[in-house]
């Protein structure tokens, strides 16, 4: 019986055909959003679209005659980690400009750091991370914004 | 000059300028360590304070403040894997594999020796032969310019550990995106996508941290679930210094190559660290008895990277101090540092105003022994930090990537830009696509585009654009290292096969011996 935590070993991917195939959509995207440019101003993108056509090309050639195969996850606990770990960081880029730079660090930090810890819905690291949440944002926040003086992204609520 | 350099030394050991000094070192390792801020902004921020000082002690501080930054940025790079400036992008091909192995501390021994080595060569360069070398840095035209970048692609064959085709494959897809902005010549708005903010391109410092650092969290951190940010712990130890140093001393080739290589590179005009620093890791690699040591962390490969973009620093001031051509950002600041106190670059810096000039050389001197001393002592402690729990780590780290994304142009697309060029790099390394060579090509993209684009015009102007491209003397020995580079690998590989070869045929003598005997 397959274990939950693996991944089929029976379907690697055939990087070289991914790889061939987005970069040929990347070149295909840039070649004709740059049809209209001057001489000057596309003589260069033309000479490296003509490269990473070739290359795209043997690429896919490669993976006709000698394939690389690889697998993407080792489990499938790799992956729900990874897919949750991209998911905090994106709300955490969507909130940021609306509801300012403190409130969703602060935020993002403790959600974050409570994720990484393992037993983390005891009283004992809910109240830690709470702690240290506090204390390094706000010590971000004033060497960034009260020191150096460099902006932070703000909303119209809050700073 | 004799008497200039010691006048010049005198002043910068009076109490109040080694303070300044040494506060302008720390500052400037502060500054190179935090990615999104760089020695230019550094720089660019303590030159109104230095209005009210004497034009001595201003560039005295100045001087700190750019060789620490030059050591800064490769804290990080070693450390967890981000550049903290675009130079110090070959620092982390072996820095950060130093770190996984429990090595951290050699990894920022090597970097802070390396770093003053550099610093130091190209220094003694600048007193003894900046008039001279001002002169050559003059020969240096567009068609040079494409050669030097082409000659800095030919890297992607080093860095390519699997398929070489992918390694151009990637370095091409770099240059595509380099391409994104405001055409440098012709002014044509390209690949934007209706996006204003991208008509100034893509900043190097967020591709950088978005290729580099969030992998690297995405994959061990996050997706591994490790307790700790690298798999064996750090254990400083002051041994490890001596240890480092002799091990350096023991090849001076290498360290004299590569601030040669930096110091070159710096008088350019135009040339910044992060091509000083990818040139010189790539002959570090083709000249080294083991070339297989690179890449899983080797000293060798961060001194490379270090004494050659520490080099730099001193060398773009030689065409700085004596045609007033800024060789890079930073050299840039401390031209207007300079005419803030009201001196011009040119012969009248050497008579006029020796006394000041020559201290301002003498404090990058004097700083490069404090880079030493500060960065030694202070590996003790910076390397801790790896040790630190990956779980309180990590946020951290990625808070970091935010603001230091942000902190460029303050805009958040360059975050957004940050975070997709993260997830593309984790899924590129996964497919065994390794993001290097693309972010090799978005640094040298518009460096080979301005090369190319100019010497058409001028080739056009001149009669032949193909004549003018290569029939010069300077361009020549580039196509010819370009030739060379690119025929090395070849060359390395059928030389290791034969030494297989070898080994093959003595063991199967020796058992063949071995059996008669019995």
């Amino acid at each position: 019986m397959k274990s939950r935590t693996q991944v089929d070993p029976k379907k690697p991917w055939n990087s070289d055909y991914i790889i061939g195939i987005l970069t040929l959509i990347i070149s295909a995207v840039v070649y004709f959003s740059t049809r209209e440019l001057s001489r000057l101003g596309g003589v260069f993108v033309d000479y490296v679209l003509i490269a990473s056509a070739v290359l795209s090309l043997l690429i896919l050639l490669k993976g006709f005659v000698k394939p690389e195969h690889i697998k993407f996850f080792d489990s499938v606990i790799e992956r729900n980690n990874v897919t949750t770990g991209i998911c905090i960081l994106l709300v955490y880029l969507i909130i940021l400009p609306v509801v300012g730079f403190l409130p969703s660090s602060y935020a993002f930090y403790f959600c974050f750091n409570l994720y990484l810890t393992d037993d983390r819905f005891s009283i004992k690291n809910i109240l830690f991370s709470a702690l240290l949440t506090s204390v390094v944002v706000t010590a971000f926040y004033f060497i960034f914004n009260g020191l150096l003086e460099v902006p932070l992204p703000t909303s119209m609520w809050s700073e | 000059m004799l008497d200039f350099a010691l006048q010049g030394l005198y002043q910068v050991f009076l109490p109040g300028h080694f303070l300044l000094l040494v506060i302008g070192v720390v500052m400037g390792i502060i500054f190179g360590a935090l990615p999104g801020l760089t020695a230019t902004m550094g720089l660019a921020l303590l030159v109104p304070f230095t209005f009210t000082m004497s034009p001595a002690a201003g560039l005295i501080m100045l001087a700190g403040i750019y060789v620490g930054a030059m050591y800064g940025d490769a804290i990080p790079a070693i450390l967890i894997n981000t550049p903290g400036t675009p130079a110090a992008i070959a620092t982390t091909f072996d820095g950060f594999p130093l770190s996984q192995k429990g090595m951290a501390q050699h990894g920022l021994v090597a970097a802070a020796v390396a770093s003053a080595f550099g610093s130091l060569m190209a220094n003694i360069v600048l007193v003894l032969a900046a008039p001279p070398l001002a002169i050559v840095s003059l020969k240096f035209g567009p068609p040079e310019y494409f050669w030097l970048g082409i000659f800095g692609l030919t890297i992607i064959s080093t860095l390519s550990t699997g398929s070489v085709i992918k390694g151009f494959l990637a370095g091409s897809v770099g240059m595509l995106l380099s391409a994104v902005g405001m055409a440098e010549i012709g002014g044509d708005i390209r690949l934007t996508f209706g996006f204003p903010e991208l008509q100034g391109g893509i900043e190097l410092i967020v591709a950088l941290i978005g290729f580099f650092c969030l992998p690297e969290i995405l994959s061990s951190v996050i997706g591994k679930r490790r307790a700790a940010y690298t798999e064996k712990p750090v254990k400083p130890s002051l041994s490890v210094i001596w240890e480092v140093i002799k091990s350096l001393l023991r090849k001076p080739g290498l360290m004299l190559r590569s601030a040669g290589i930096g110091t070159v590179v710096g008088f350019a005009p135009g040339a910044g660290g992060n091509i000083a620093s990818m040139v010189s890791y790539n002959e570090a690699v083709r000249w080294d008895k083991n070339p297989e040591e690179f890449g899983k962390g080797t000293i060798k490969g961060v001194a490379a990277s270090e004494a050659a973009n520490s080099a730099m620093a001193p060398g773009s001031l030689i065409p700085l101090l004596t045609l007033g051509i800024p060789g890079s950002p930073p050299a840039a600041v401390i031209l207007g540092a300079l005419m803030l106190h009201g001196m011009r670059p040119g012969a009248e810096l050497f008579s006029t105003y020796a006394n000041v000039t020559f201290s301002f050389m003498m404090g990058l001197l004097v700083a490069a022994f404090l880079v030493t001393t500060i960065g030694c002592l202070g590996s003790v402690v910076f390397s801790r930090i790896i040790n630190i729990p990956s779980r309180y780590l990590a946020p951290a780290i990625i808070f970091m990537t935010v603001l230091g994304s942000y902190s460029i142009r303050n805009n958040m697309l360059d975050v957004w830009i940050m975070f997709v060029f993260g997830v593309i790099g984790y899924v590129s390394s996964k497919l065994k696509f390794h993001p290097a060579p693309i972010v090799l090509g978005l640094i040298l993209g518009p460096f080979v585009e301005e090369g190319l684009v100019q010497s058409m015009l001028a080739g056009q102007a001149a009669g032949s654009t193909f004549n003018y491209l290569i029939f010069r003397p300077i361009s020549g020995v580039l196509i010819c290292l370009c030739v060379l580079a690119l025929l090395w690998p070849i060359y390395a590989k059928w030389r290791s096969r034969q030494k297989q070869e070898i080994v093959t045929c003595k063991m199967s003598i020796e058992k063949t011996e071995g059996q008669n005997e019995k």
